[in-house]
């Protein structure tokens, strides 16, 4: 370790402004939580009125949100589309699509049910991104079972040359088609409303 | 007294030589020359495909997954993003689309993505990844607690 150091401290009298860059490129190796190897704010900057410019910010989303609610309002969003997360896959889909559902998965023909675990929706102007998936209630996205099928029959052979060994197995897994019937933004988008009120909780 | 049975299941050997002949020729009904009409030929090949294609089933998995990374690459990049801080600032964002969803997303919805791109790159920035040069508006005036999570 004496050696390390002996270098270390070499490299620091020759080139003392060379530090800076070393523990920057170090950082990402760094144990340490990130909040504590964060670069301080520069002279200048400690200067600006912080408060004033975080509630720009705020009017900022604000007025975003106020026009996603606008647009929403006024049924010019178009069709809307989502990520949803279902069976440990994600899918994208929009109204009308058939998305298919691999393996046992218990819901039967003609059962409505609703895809709640929807990460990230969107439409021609803006999307909502979910952290990992949106508050429940914003976007509603119902779908149908239609079909449940099994695949074709898939042929598992397995052989070795001149070792008499051989192997044959046929399989079929359960396939489920899903039609969405629709997604819709259920209310309006505001992240101050009832996100403060109940925490968002993980489903997963 | 006679013995039906047992004499006659020792010479039994599977299925007639015209219907086990038969299951092989119907695969092989499309190959060309003698691999179609010669039976050693025929089932050499069929064998063959029969286990090309179990090990198929496999490989495409993993061809998708890399095409996936390739499209979600090209996709970053076009923003000057790498792919790997680009996917870590997703994940430290809370973020947790799957590469499949990221590569559609940037062919189908390339606004959805740059604005996926634009956080990854703001949190990094924010998290002083090694190779992203450009500090964050973020770190330098409001602070870190304004991309604090829940």
């Amino acid at each position: 370790m004496s050696f390390l150091a002996q270098t270390v401290r070499q490299v620091l009298r020759q080139a003392p402004t060379r530090t800076s860059a070393l523990t920057g490129a170090m950082r990402s190796l760094s144990l340490a939580p990130a909040l504590w190897q964060q670069n301080k704010p520069a002279a200048a900057d400690a200067a600006i009125d912080v408060a004033a410019i975080a509630k720009d910010q705020q009017k900022e989303c604000q007025s975003i949100c106020e026009r996603v609610n606008q647009q929403v309002a006024k049924m010019e969003q178009g069709r809307l589309f989502a990520v949803v997360h279902l069976c440990g896959k994600q899918f994208k889909i929009t109204a009308g699509d058939i998305i298919l559902v691999e393996g046992y998965w218990p819901p039967t023909i003609g059962d409505e049910i609703s895809l709640d675990k929807v990460l990230l929706a969107g439409a021609r102007d803006f999307t909502l991104i979910g952290r990992p998936i949106l508050e429940s209630g914003l976007v509603t996205v119902k779908a149908t079972v239609v079909e449940k099928t099994l695949t074709h029959t898939k042929t598992h052979f397995r052989k070795k040359r001149r070792k008499q060994y051989m192997r044959i197995n046929f399989q079929r897994s359960p396939n489920t088609m899903i039609r969405i019937n629709s997604i819709e933004l259920a209310r309006p988008v505001d992240a101050s409303s009832e996100a403060e009120k109940e925490p968002s909780r993980r489903l997963f | 007294m006679v013995f039906l049975n047992i004499p006659l299941l020792v010479r039994a050997r599977g299925p007639d030589e015209f219907w086990r002949k038969r299951r092989i020729f119907k695969l092989a009904a499309h190959y060309r020359s003698r691999t179609r009409n010669v039976y050693s030929f025929a089932i050499r090949s069929v064998h063959r495909a029969l286990a090309y294609a179990t090990k198929g089933r496999k490989l495409k998995k993993l061809d998708m997954a890399q095409l996936w990374t390739t499209r979600v690459e090209a996709g970053c990049q076009q923003y000057g993003v790498g792919l790997e801080t680009f996917k870590e600032g997703l994940t430290r964002t809370d973020i947790l689309l799957n590469k499949k969803m990221l590569a559609d997303l940037a062919i189908w919805e390339p606004r959805s993505f740059e604005a996926l791109v634009k956080i990854s790159r703001e949190r990094a920035a924010v998290e002083g990844f090694p190779d992203i040069k450009q500090r964050s508006a973020f770190n330098q005036v409001y602070g870190l607690r304004n991309l604090k999570l829940d």
